[in-house]
């Protein structure tokens, strides 16, 4: 069993086309999970009337089951209820709703930071609402918030390799594909894994960069 | 509801055996991380590179890939893995990755002067963890472990991927039998009684995981010489 590279070579492109989709479908939920994450952080924040105890609700109920099987509610669930989506979109709603729930209880860890005190002392000195968000509580959530922001963010790019199981052909399920026709496992596997930790790798270093940016004005 | 009630057997089964890997997965990780974790925290400097290299290969690949990894690679070997087994090993490394981080925390929670106390006091080093440390830092792990057995227990439904017969895999099966036999599709139903049901698992448990953690706040003496130490950040996500 020797290390075949010539094979590897030659499935090069088709993993590369997999790699594609997987970064796709993770960058399109990213963006998504975050705006989910700060409307359902404002509605906690501002305590809306009903809204704030169904969002309560949805972090719960999607931070205590499995996101393979919400996966599979959505692809073959759904359906039953009329709603037919395609494979890449199943995945895409799938992530977002996955990741939206824990971005929440981030975008709502950074706002909370932010004082009663201050809130109170830029309204008295006229500030509107939204100056207020924008000039005062913004810059301080951000910095709290962003760390675990960008770990939800890293973690869905890593599961997004679970929608190999309703066999849309990203990067997992094209190694797995390949495995089963040509058995040469060791190849892919290094192959997959190399990339993945590249991936994750590259966006923890930009993430710890970005939270060293942002701290500028308070190292010493 | 019908459907539910004919099948109840086989469910009771799938229970069962999602039941027998998240107890396994959780015994092998719970060693894995207290071992790893606390040698992490000893002071060889090799040893907790080792360690880091550990924990961080196993938390950025994703679980999936993890324990298809096991799954085809061992057989490679001469490891005839069942599938059950093959799960075991792969969710209990990624457990354990995450384990050992909540390990290491607790014992960094520790405030530095009990160390220095008992190392004054002459206790050896075996004395100080066994009963220095170790239980002020158990007190900081125990709750974020509980949430780890959350993580746990749903990860328990990738077995279904491999074919290993738990929970979610008997939905599954029972979804594709029904389509077959009786020609209806009753997916919807199916996978909604089975996200409910591990809502019921583990929201129990995290429920039991933040009783633990205001209990062990409550009865923690209060130290005012430096800041009480504060409990362990929770686990990474899946």
């Amino acid at each position: 069993m020797e290390f075949d590279v010539a094979y590897l070579t030659a499935q090069w492109p088709a993993l590369m086309r997999g790699l594609w989709l997987t970064v796709q479908v993770s960058a399109l939920s990213i963006v998504l999970s975050i705006a989910v994450g700060v409307l359902g952080a404002a509605v906690r924040v501002l305590q809306v009337p009903v809204l704030d105890k169904l969002v309560v609700g949805y972090v719960e109920f999607i931070r205590n089951t499995p996101l393979l099987a919400q996966l599979f509610f959505i692809f073959y669930g759904l359906p039953g209820l009329g709603l037919r989506l395609s494979l890449f979109w199943s995945g895409v709603l799938c992530l977002t709703v996955w990741a939206g729930a824990y971005q929440i209880e981030n975008v709502r860890g950074g706002l909370e930071t932010v004082g009663r005190g201050l809130r109170e002392a830029a309204f008295s000195l006229g500030l509107s609402p939204w100056r207020y968000f924008r000039l005062v509580a913004a810059p301080m959530a951000i910095r709290v918030g962003l760390p675990s922001m960008l770990n939800t963010s890293i973690s869905l790019l890593k599961n997004s390799s679970y929608l190999q199981a309703i066999g849309l052909a990203e990067l997992t399920y094209v190694a797995i594909d390949r495995i089963s026709m040509d058995f040469r496992t060791i190849e892919m596997f290094s192959a997959i894994c190399v990339i993945y930790l590249a991936l994750v790798l590259t966006l923890s270093f930009l993430a710890s960069r970005l939270e060293y940016r942002l701290n500028a004005p308070f190292r010493h | 509801m019908d459907l539910l009630i004919r099948n109840l057997p086989f469910i009771l089964q799938g229970l069962a055996m999602t039941l027998g890997l998240a107890l396994a997965t959780l015994f092998f990780a719970t060693i894995i991380s207290f071992v790893l974790g606390t040698l992490a925290t000893l002071r060889f400097g090799w040893l907790r590179v080792l360690v880091k290299v550990y924990v961080e290969l196993f938390r950025d690949i994703p679980l999936i890939v993890n324990i298809f990894f096991v799954f085809f690679v061992a057989p490679l070997f001469g490891l005839e893995l069942s599938p059950f087994a093959a799960v075991t090993v792969g969710l209990s490394v990624w457990g354990s990755a995450n384990g050992i981080e909540i390990v290491r925390a607790g014992f960094n929670a520790v405030p530095k002067h009990q160390w220095q106390s008992a190392a004054a006091l002459g206790l050896k080093t075996w004395e100080v963890y066994l009963f220095i440390t170790g239980p002020q830092a158990l007190r900081a792990i125990l709750p974020p472990f509980v949430g780890l057995l959350t993580l746990l227990v749903q990860a328990t439904s990738l077995g279904a991927l491999v074919g290993v017969n738990e929970f979610f895999k008997v939905g599954q099966i029972i979804v594709e039998r029904t389509t077959m036999m009786e020609g209806w599709n009753p997916a919807f139903t199916v996978y909604a009684a089975v996200l409910v049901t591990y809502f019921v698992i583990c929201s129990t448990l995290t429920w039991f995981g933040r009783w633990l953690e205001r209990r062990l706040k409550r009865d923690r003496p209060q130290i005012r010489s430096e800041a009480a130490p504060s409990a362990a950040p929770a686990a990474q996500l899946p």
